[in-house]
């Protein structure tokens, strides 16, 4: 009983490392994101893909109101997993500080610039009495001196560099997944269907255009698009997905 | 137990949390001075400076002379250019002590933005900077020239004391900017080399030396090459 109460204690404040060194509700935050449906990002040699697991609870909910794939600049987009308030949060700081960037210096900012930024403002959030972290992980993707860029931001505030990646549930899998089937040089079609094809492969192979959210940024254009419906129809329809397969 | 519970009143907010949003017309080190002075005792520099972005860098022009209310000469050795960037350099054209603060604080941006992102910053956005200093603080008094080389090759910029940012193949700032522009329209060419830009600065300067009052005492010439920037001081005798 001691010891659990102590234990609780290290529990709650978030600004208290309990005595192993872990803190607690950063972890918790970790759980969090694992609750949210999942979002992925693949790095391909003439862009970025991001998708999300966007699979509505009732046929009365609005699918546009599930907000899980974000435009931040011309250039750059989130996918974001877990608690989608927390992710607004964090998206409209991403935003602003891409702005920022611009009229500081009349430059669009790199993909990695407004991912640290984006770190450090959750970091902040692990360090401060009273708060709570964000119940979020993010992919940021888009397209820096002429190069796709991909990075994960997790609870804990840490960047990091992925060519393929997911978040939230079924994190293990998809990675695992993503392990077997990347491929150095994929182009920007084969990324999307490595991303249809893993988002499938954790819904017992099934899906349809109306369960994923799917956007890109190609190195072209450099600039973040949404994929409608009929384009993501067409590219299941390609890898025999849509209906019963396998 | 209440040992851990600092700071987990629900109802209190977060204790230091700001939103880490940069200001962009402020430096992110350190403040910009504030304005209101007594004009006459500040020492000017009077000034031309030219600057003449070529193929392989840009050559930039600055006579020695710094004065008080442009009726006598403070300084007969001042040194007008300063290297902001690894291949950048700012003139000081106006108030001396406004534009020496203002280099300070734009070198120190230039190496902040280094270091976090690993390449240096390109010389339009550090003209956008400059010209988001000039506007956003007080009214510095300056006039000065930005000339650099990026991936994108040679830059010259001017900006002005409002904070106007212009970019150009050759640009002239300080009093004697008329005389320096009467010469630089005969004698500049689109593809001098930097050799050649050398003498057409060292001519444009010289003019200027001549007829105002406020430039004079020899010249700094200075080369910014994708190798970097190299200032030398000269008497008009030694170049033309």
């Amino acid at each position: 009983m001691q010891g659990n109460a102590q234990q609780q204690a290290y529990d709650r404040g978030i600004t208290i490392f309990s005595p192993d060194g872990r803190l607690y509700q950063v972890e918790y935050a970790r759980e969090a994101v694992k609750r949210g449906t999942a979002s992925v990002g693949i790095r391909t040699a003439d862009g970025v893909v991001l998708a999300a697991d966007t699979r509505v609870r009732s046929p009365l909910l609005e699918r546009d109101s599930v907000e899980k794939l974000h435009k931040v600049d011309d250039h750059i987009g989130i996918a974001s997993a877990g608690h989608v308030a927390d992710a607004r949060q964090l998206i409209d700081f991403a935003r602003r500080n891409a702005q920022v960037n611009q009229l500081r210096y009349e430059e669009p900012i790199g993909v990695e610039s407004l991912t640290k930024d984006i770190t450090d403002q959750i970091q902040q959030y692990t360090q401060t009495g009273g708060a709570r972290p964000f119940g979020v992980a993010l992919i940021v993707g888009g397209i820096e001196n002429g190069e796709p860029r991909l990075f994960e931001t997790d609870p804990s505030g840490t960047p990091y560099e992925w060519k393929a990646l997911a978040v939230g549930g079924g994190r293990e899998d998809l990675i695992d997944f993503f392990e077997e089937e990347y491929e150095e040089g994929l182009d920007l079609d084969a990324g999307i269907d490595l991303a249809l094809r893993g988002i499938a492969e954790i819904n017992d192979g099934d899906l349809d255009a109306e369960g994923v959210t799917l956007g890109t940024v190609d190195v072209e254009t450099e600039r973040f698009r949404r994929h409608d419906d009929d384009e993501i129809e067409t590219y299941l329809s390609e890898i025999d997905l849509g209906g019963d397969d396998e | 137990m209440n040992d851990f519970n600092h700071g987990m009143d629900p109802t209190s907010g977060p204790e230091s949390l700001d939103d880490a949003l940069q200001n962009p017309y402020e430096p992110e080190l350190g403040s910009l001075p504030a304005s209101n002075r007594d004009e006459e005792s500040v020492n000017k520099t009077g000034t031309t400076t030219v600057g003449i972005a070529t193929e392989n860098g840009v050559v930039i022009g600055t006579d020695r002379r710094a004065s008080l209310g442009g009726r006598f000469v403070s300084n007969k050795n001042v040194q007008k250019v300063e290297q902001i960037h690894p291949t950048g350099a700012l003139t000081l054209v106006g108030s001396v002590g406004g534009a020496q603060s203002f280099i300070r604080s734009l070198r120190a941006e230039v190496n902040l933005y280094e270091a976090r992102r690993g390449e240096d910053i390109s010389i339009p956005a550090l003209a956008t900077l400059a010209g988001n200093f000039a506007r956003g603080g007080p009214f510095f008094a300056i006039n000065p020239i930005l000339g650099g080389v990026d991936e994108d090759g040679s830059h010259v910029f001017s900006i002005d004391p409002a904070g106007g940012v212009m970019e150009d193949d050759y640009t002239v700032t300080g009093s004697g900017l008329t005389v320096a522009y009467g010469t630089l329209e005969s004698l500049y060419e689109d593809d001098l080399t930097i050799e050649e830009a050398r003498t057409v600065a060292a001519e444009a300067v010289n003019a200027a030396a001549e007829r105002d009052t406020g430039s004079g005492n020899g010249i700094h010439i200075t080369e910014v090459t994708d190798e970097g920037v190299e200032i030398e001081a000269y008497e008009f005798d030694d170049l033309l």
